[in-house]
């Protein structure tokens, strides 16, 4: 849906609103044509350094225009359930989810049908309380913060100065946090025990099963979006 | 038929959503509501929900990276 179609007919404002808010905008193409070159140029730079850098340079620029031009957001994805009954960006996370499963899985099923090491397993993290705990705060931060760790870099990148209050305290929160790691983990993250499905459900029923508990949380997603349409009306 | 305006620039996402929705609450049917917003976040679930509340929505992009989402109380 374009964000002007509406399908109804014009809504009448008053004249002086809206001659007020016409002013002349500037053609972005130059700065678009500017800013491609200005990407690529520093690209081609850090691969001459190490290739590994500009293999980082070039998705990170295309991983932050995706999730601007889709306004793809976490928060909103977890929040905007309970606050305007909208699962839209819930179930879009949730597919993205199913993607990278189906991806991840090719991936490791791959290296371990060739009998190489299988790529990532460092990523396995227990499992505890800890977890949920974490969770939870990361869910009050980021609501109040107004966007994850990603939203967070667009909209400041997209020029909304608020946020630029949000990343300062991200990155001082990194750095404690980052400072402090050592302690958490022998002390509280190593008491959960790390989980690496295929090794308890077979490769398989790994997959089979995290697409399943998806699809589950997908369809409650749309049941609630509904349920929340039919008790309005 | 009055015309109501809310200023909501630099506020972030679900500010300016639970302000509107606030705001609407308290006019009559048939009255505008007009959110000025800076937010790219707020400018997709504003309209979002005010469409699904039945209202009529349009979003003029008044400058880059400001819109002001026009509401039509309809019930």
């Amino acid at each position: 849906m374009s964000e002007t179609q509406t399908g109804t007919t014009r809504i009448q404002r008053s004249q002086s609103s809206r001659t007020r808010s016409r002013k002349p905008k500037k053609n972005q193409i130059p700065y678009a044509i500017g800013v491609f070159a200005a990407i690529a140029a520093i690209g081609i730079i850090l691969s001459t350094v190490s290739a590994n850098l500009g293999i980082f340079w070039f998705t990170g620029s295309i991983f932050g225009f995706i999730l601007q031009r889709s306004r793809f957001c976490f928060t909103a994805s977890m929040r905007d359930p309970s606050l305007t009954g909208s699962t839209t960006v819930t179930r879009a996370v949730l597919i993205a989810f199913a993607i990278t499963t189906i991806g991840f899985w090719a991936i490791k099923y791959g290296a371990f049908l060739r009998g190489l090491p299988i790529p990532g397993q460092g990523y396995i993290a227990p499992v505890s309380f800890a977890t949920a705990i974490g969770a939870l705060f990361f869910g009050i931060g980021m609501v109040i913060a107004g966007g994850c760790a990603s939203g967070t870099l667009m909209r400041v990148g997209e020029g909304f100065t608020m946020q630029l209050i949000s990343l300062l305290f991200f990155i001082i929160g990194s750095l404690w946090g980052a400072h402090d790691f050592g302690w958490w983990k022998l002390n509280v993250i190593s008491e959960g025990r790390p989980v690496f499905l295929p090794d308890v459900l077979g490769w398989g029923g790994a997959i089979v099963v995290q697409l399943l508990l998806i699809g589950c949380l997908y369809v409650m997603a749309d049941k609630w979006e509904n349920r929340k349409k039919e008790s309005d009306s | 038929m009055a015309e109501y305006e809310l200023d909501c620039f630099g506020e972030a996402c679900p500010i300016p959503l639970v302000k509107a929705e606030k705001k609407l609450d308290e006019m009559v049917v048939g009255d505008i509501l007009i959110v000025l917003i800076d937010h790219s976040c707020a400018m997709k679930n504003v309209p979002e929900w005010a469409r699904k509340q039945g209202h009529n929505v349009e979003i003029d992009e008044v400058d880059d990276g400001e819109w002001e989402v026009v509401i039509e109380k309809m019930k």
